[in-house]
């Protein structure tokens, strides 16, 4: 049990971790990412900049509630929601055959592609696991 | 089933709470999108004094008067299928690699025209912000691009062997 303690640490520090980092880039360069949101060509100007001003606090917060240990599965299930998100989103532009900046981590972003989803879905399994983790069992980990 | 509705509950709590966060940092970017700034791009152009789109008529003018050096955003392989004769690749999309050496040679003061496919193409600004931020202070966007330029039936260069 206590080895499963471990890895459940560790789980939320490197999920949380990241999700701090993703949203902390974005937050430093509102306008950069409120463009990177427009060239998706999803949504128009005035819903790219409202995701582009609240989305890099949803990553920090939840992130951090992560990585602090309170609210953790609430925690886990936003960041399991953003992820779904992200990796339909990405689907969906390469179907439109869109050449765009991911917009995944500020100017260290790469294209949107394959290589985004298969990290997303690496993110995706930690957070699924953290979020359907039993807790209230008896023996069960208490991460 | 009280778990599952206490998680969601938790989840909404920290989506409320970032609202009012983000609301609270970034007030005065918002103030100003209220006031109408940002309708038609987020790019500042007081942010970037010395970068101005250009249309056509005058992306043709200095390409003919050979005072300034052009530069096309677009990957290397469309670079290679065919370009403004004289344009020099600096591939911007998904981040873009490193300005080449040679390029940041160039006078400061000097002329750049940078463009891309056309249409709502991103990455000739991208290029211009970069271009911006290594002290160049005349760049030109060309927002029609490529498809204006060939379009318009105006000649153009490619590598040897491609059609």
């Amino acid at each position: 049990m206590a080895r499963n303690k471990t890895v459940f640490l560790v789980f939320r520090l490197v999920l949380g971790g990241l999700f701090i980092y993703a949203g902390a880039v974005k937050v430093l360069d509102p306008l950069g990412f409120a463009q990177d949101i427009r060239n998706y060509r999803l949504v128009g100007q005035t819903l790219s900049f409202v995701a582009a001003v609240v989305l890099p606090w949803l990553e920090i917060l939840a992130g951090a509630f992560l990585v602090a240990g309170v609210w953790k599965r609430g925690a886990a299930l936003l960041i399991s929601g953003l992820l779904v998100f992200f990796i339909v989103l990405t689907l969906v532009t390469m179907a439109r055959g869109l050449d765009v900046d991911c917009g995944c981590f500020g100017s260290l972003s790469r294209k949107s592609g394959w290589g985004v989803i298969v990290e997303d879905l690496g993110m995706l399994a930690i957070g699924l696991t953290l979020l359907l983790a039993p807790t209230k069992l008896p023996h069960a980990p208490d991460y | 089933m009280s778990d599952a509705g206490k998680v969601l509950r938790q989840a909404l709590a920290i989506g409320a709470l970032s609202l009012v966060v983000a609301a609270a940092v970034h007030l005065p970017l918002i103030k100003r999108f209220a006031r109408g700034e940002f309708r038609d791009s987020f790019f500042r152009a007081a942010d970037y004094p010395g970068v101005r789109l250009i249309a056509l008529e005058e992306t043709e003018e200095l390409w003919a008067g050979g005072a300034a050096v052009f530069l096309d955003a677009r990957a290397a392989g469309l670079f290679g299928r065919g370009r403004v004769p004289g344009a020099r690749n600096v591939p911007s999309a998904g981040g873009g690699e490193e300005v080449p050496e040679e390029v940041l040679a160039l006078p400061k003061d000097g002329t750049l025209v940078v463009y891309c496919e056309g249409g709502d193409c991103q990455s000739s600004l991208a290029l211009a912000r970069r271009l911006h931020d290594e002290g160049f202070r005349d760049i030109r966007v060309f927002g029609g691009g490529w498809a204006e330029w060939t379009g318009a039936g105006l000649p153009l260069e490619k590598d040897d062997g491609q059609e």
